[in-house]
């Protein structure tokens, strides 16, 4: 249960610092290049690991030989499964072991690990070990690995299909029977593809060992130090009290780095080695090795009435998750608890299949289930919409959940504000205007087209500690990880809100698993709604004992009292009466009552699925969250001559409650929006027999600074409301959510082609251009 | 790995025959990116990059001569580049991105012959020759001749390139570099690279070379024929794209698959007559 502190935290800001763009703390050395991130770290005698990948994507594995390896000189370590402890690991299924033990289940799985004086030699060694495979037939399909006779790549779990990682199924009223109720069908079946993270910064870990305690200390590019910490101590069988984790800078992570990455093995080269080790992926490596977002295909049918009220909606999704399951079946929870839109569908039938094949794992990426199932959903509405003859936006709006109705499963929607993002997006975009199609350049067509996006943000736990110091100044400690998207400074500034602070006058701790309160990840578009929920709470109570003592030194009642700015308490309609933090906090430390200290705790309430409503199956919860809403709308020109889409200008409409941090927030939603645009236009993992064949950026296509619209705009709503600090609502994610079907609906409008596999390349645009001739 | 930088023609050419696995270090931007992935490990590298007469440009009266060293950015920037020479400077001007633009070298890109890069095509539309050196003396071969497959040329082991002539072409020709990509400084998926010679309507002289569609930069003369005399007509320019894409070798990669490319020849190539045309007329 959540820990709901009374009263509830100031709903207004004290002070002007909540609200404005304060430079993000780590900018000036960003772009100095003094940043310090996990590779800069060097300590004496450090040691340079290096893994050694699976050939195959499905083999047992017959025998070891590292003699060679092992008599390299410079070689400290060398290890297979066999020198580590029988643990899997995985926070749905624990189905991976640290370095492959008895079969490798895709190409590129790590096998050996060794530790060198260098790295040269840690890669040649690599170079010199001798493992012998029995290749063994690999399915490289979610719905081929489904079929009875397909190779297995687990051992079977229970009854089902034994690649099922997992199945789920929704069901509300009677879809089978309305059908022949609707004036307009369609169908469609959707494929998405495995996009990868491409963080600029690869994994990264630096582990040293205690020679006398054992304890481990791991420096590492990581979303949660708290994850690294549980998944390692798990992993290498330690307790915990023995695992420290520590995060320098974090050249992003997008998803990737929630779970752990390359910290078990490089903290087991560590001990095997007896010295400290670093391993820093290549990036190649780091592509073959990590993880993905899931590729999905979706079969999808809605149905509606002549006047647009949508009536039914059928979904069957297969997750393709690749050889462990990792977090797909939550990414699967996300997919199908979004599948009916943020739309009021009576009839509505999910079907959901989070499926094991012979390639790299795909995990948490930004978006998590619902880009894949937001492009089917945002496609089919536009084509439903073209069939009844209706704007596409009108369509959405008389459709749309409003504040108060239910959700899928029958969640309450507690602010639903997309109504109010896609009017505002149909005003900014110019829309009815663009909607005629505007004369362009020969060979080419102009469109714009609209998707309204849906996401939740706040799921599982965090907590805070704030801390008065003898000068008045405040130390705000909260284990949250900033990867660069900037919630250092906007905790920062909710700290600075609750208290009247400036940001000079506070300390916003580092993560620490020594010293820092949990939290569970930043991730999930939780960080600013969840950790600075904790973090009001927490300065809440600070407040309180800040009152008892100004009250006391000033000999007026405590209701009389406020906050004002710089950090003084002063007494309402007394203009000349105050008493500073430094003086109370002086009182505290040497006179009566102790430190001033407060911590504080929260966990997004789970919400059970209403059964009298909705058939469940199979839909594992780990707690929903905070409904958040956008619209997003790109006005693209598509050369008709090759296929190629460019997007000249994009808006990208959030009610994120209040805005903390502008530039910050606007930077997120921006980023967002060009992550989309890869998703959308050019990102995609290829494989051919299991081997992926564009493991490197020069292959792997994301977007540069000359492939984003020149103008992309990041329209901010702000209806506060919720728990949030001061009713902000979260963000991280949702800017890239609907950037794909935003897309096609406006390659749709353009030219008529109707793309149904993302990416759009230029190629798949072109052969949908001659589809419709 | 032992390394050089000779400060003369013949220094190099010595230091690139006094080792068995010797190899010229020009630009660097592709010979140590694959170094680095492990790909290649010559024995030896012999730099260029102290040998003066490497770096040169001289005018003359039919045409520029540019030497090897000169990096992509400098043909970029050359304004006497103009008529049919505009070829190679619009390909140098476009291809990649800028960090590779000052560093990749003319004679580099001739050496590596990477049939997806598109300085080869340029220069094989604009008719240029190489002045090769070697033991023997140096030699002028039409830079065509020299690529002979998929990053083999037909330079002798001890030679390399020195410099480049780009001949005038007639009056009134111009030169034309078309690069269609995934995203911006990806390789080309196709490129289209053409000098044109118009008269009037009617078009006199045209040489049209295909990149990333074959091994080499894809040059066809039965194209080229089907267009001359022609006013360039939509049929005109459809027969000639479809000579070519029958004789295109294309490969399936992550770019495009061969028969996108072989669909995307005819598309571009008429756009770049198109724009080659409205150049013309400017």
């Amino acid at each position: 249960m959540s820990d709901d502190v009374r009263p509830e935290p100031a709903p207004r800001p004290v002070g002007e610092v909540l609200g404005q763009s304060v430079p993000k703390p780590d900018a000036r050395e960003k772009v100095t290049g003094r940043a310090v991130y996990t590779e800069d770290l060097c300590v004496p005698g450090m040691l340079h690991g290096a893994l050694l990948g699976s050939p195959h994507p499905h083999a047992r594995i017959l025998s070891y030989d590292t003699s060679r390896a092992r008599a390299l000189p410079g070689v400290r370590a060398v290890l297979t499964a066999e020198d580590l402890p029988a643990h899997d690991i995985g926070p749905a299924i624990k189905d991976q072991p640290v370095l492959a033990r008895g079969k490798v289940r895709y190409a590129g799985e790590p096998v050996a690990a060794v530790a060198a004086v260098d790295l040269p030699t840690a890669r040649r060694a690599l170079g010199l070990i001798d493992i012998q495979y029995e290749v063994l037939p690999a399915v490289f399909d979610a719905e081929e690995a489904l079929r009875p006779d397909a190779p297995v790549l687990h051992a079977p779990r229970g009854p089902g299909h034994p690649n099922a990682a997992s199945y789920i199924r929704l069901v509300e009223g009677t879809p089978d029977s309305v059908w022949a109720r609707c004036h307009v069908v369609v169908e469609d079946v959707y494929e998405t593809p495995a996009q990868q993270h491409i963080y600029l910064e690869p994994c990264s870990t630096l582990a040293e060992v205690d020679p006398d305690s054992g304890k481990i200390t791991l420096h590492t590019s990581t979303q949660s130090g708290f994850r690294v910490q549980a998944v390692t101590a798990e992993a290498l069988g330690v307790p915990m009290s023995r695992v420290r984790v520590l995060v320098p800078r974090v050249g992003g992570a997008f998803g990737g780095k929630v779970e752990s990455t390359n910290q078990p093995i490089t903290a087991a080269l560590a001990m095997a080695a007896g010295a400290p080790v670093r391993l820093t992926f290549s990036r190649t490596d780091d592509m073959k090795m990590m993880r993905s977002r899931h590729g999905a295909r979706i079969f999808m049918r809605t149905g509606a009435t002549r006047d647009g009220r949508i009536l039914a909606r059928q979904v069957r999704i297969h997750f393709d998750t690749g050889a462990y399951a990792d977090d797909g079946p939550f990414v699967a929870n996300i997919g199908s608890y979004f599948a009916r839109g943020p739309y009021r569908i009576p009839h509505v039938d999910v079907q959901c299949w989070c499926v094991y094949t012979n390639k790299l794992r795909a995990g948490a990426f930004r978006g998590f289930g619902n880009p894949q199932i937001h492009f089917a959903s945002e496609v089919q509405v536009d084509r439903l919409a073209e069939a009844l003859g209706m704007d596409p936006i009108e369509l959405r709006l008389r459709n749309a959940l409003e504040t108060g109705e239910k959700w899928l499963g029958g969640a309450p929607v507690e602010s639903g504000t997309l109504r109010a993002c896609l009017e505002r997006a149909r005003d900014v975009s110019d829309w009815a205007r663009r909607r005629e199609r505007t004369p362009t350049a020969p060979g080419k067509q102009r469109g714009i087209g609209v998707a309204a996006v849906s996401h939740v943000s706040g799921l599982l736990g965090s907590s805070a500690t704030v801390r008065l110091n003898e000068d008045g100044t405040v130390t705000v400690n909260t284990g949250a990880v900033d990867t660069g998207q900037g919630s250092d400074v906007a905790l920062t500034q909710v700290a600075a809100g609750a208290l009247g602070l400036s940001m000079e006058q506070l300390n916003f701790s580092r993560p620490d698993t020594d010293t820092s309160p949990y939290d569970w990840c930043s991730g999930g578009t939780r960080t600013t709604f969840t950790v600075g929920r904790v973090i009001t709470q927490a300065c809440e109570q600070v407040r309180v004992q800040l009152f008892a003592h100004a009250s006391a030194l000033l000999q007026r009642p405590v209701r009389r009292l406020e906050l004002r700015p710089g950090g003084f308490v002063g007494v309402r309609d007394e203009p000349g009466t105050s008493v500073s933090f430094a003086a109370i906090a002086g009182r505290a430390l040497y006179v009566e009552g102790g430190p001033i200290i407060a911590s504080a705790r929260y966990l997004y309430p789970a919400w059970q699925l209403d059964t009298n409503r909705t058939q469940v199956e199979g839909l594992p919860f780990m707690g929903n969250g905070f409904f958040v809403f956008a619209a997003q709308v790109a006005e693209v020109e598509v050369d008709e001559l090759t296929g190629h889409v460019e997007v000249l200008e994009a808006w990208s409409v959030h009610d994120v409650g209040r805005v903390i941090n502008p530039a910050a927030t606007e930077g997120q939603v921006q980023g967002g929006f060009v992550q989309g645009l890869g998703y959308a236009l050019t990102e995609e993992l290829v494989w051919n027999e299991g081997q992926l064949v564009n493991p490197t950026m020069g292959d792997y296509k994301v977007p540069g600074v000359l492939d984003v619209p020149v103008a992309l705009h990041a329209v901010l709503l702000e209806q506060p409301f919720g728990p949030g600090p001061f009713g902000a609502k979260g963000v991280g994610e949702v800017g890239l959510v609907g950037v794909a079907p935003a897309i096609c609906n406006a390659i749709r409008h353009a030219t008529g082609a109707q793309v149904r596999q993302l990416p759009a390349t230029a190629e798949r645009v072109l052969r949908a251009l001659m589809e419709r001739d | 790995m032992r390394y050089a930088e000779p400060e003369s023609v013949e220094a190099a050419l010595l230091a690139l025959n006094a080792h068995e696995d010797a190899r010229c270090l020009a630009g660097g931007a592709s010979l140590v990116a694959m170094m680095n992935a492990g790909r290649i490990a010559p024995g030896m590298l012999v730099s260029l990059h102290r040998i003066p007469e490497l770096f040169t440009i001289t005018e003359a009266s039919d045409g520029i001569w540019l030497g090897a060293m000169c990096t992509h950015r400098t043909v970029a920037a050359d304004t006497r580049l103009g008529g049919a020479m505009e070829v190679v400077r619009g390909a140098a001007r476009q291809l990649a991105h800028p960090a590779i633009r000052n560093m990749a070298t003319l004679g580099g890109s001739i050496g590596l012959a990477d049939p997806r890069t598109e300085l080869p095509v340029a220069l094989v539309a604009a008719s240029a020759l190489a002045e090769v050196a070697g033991a023997h003396g140096r030699r002028a071969v039409p830079v065509e001749s020299l690529f002979v497959d998929s990053h083999r040329t037909s330079l002798q082991r001890g030679e390399f390139v020195t410099r480049v002539f780009l001949p005038r072409g007639a009056t009134g020709a111009v030169g034309h570099h078309l690069r269609f990509s995934r995203v911006a400084a990806d390789y080309p998926t196709v490129s289209v690279s053409l000098v044109l010679d118009m008269e009037g309507d009617t078009c006199q002289q045209v040489r049209v070379v295909v990149g990333s569609c074959a091994p080499v930069p894809l040059h066809l003369d039965a194209a080229d024929q089907r267009l001359i005399g022609t006013r360039l007509e939509a049929e005109d320019v459809a027969e000639a794209g479809g000579l070519l894409a029958q004789a295109a070798a294309p490969i399936d990669d992550v770019r495009g698959s061969a028969e996108y490319r072989r669909m995307l020849i005819p598309r571009l190539l008429g756009r770049a007559l198109s724009q080659a045309r409205e150049r013309a007329h400017v």
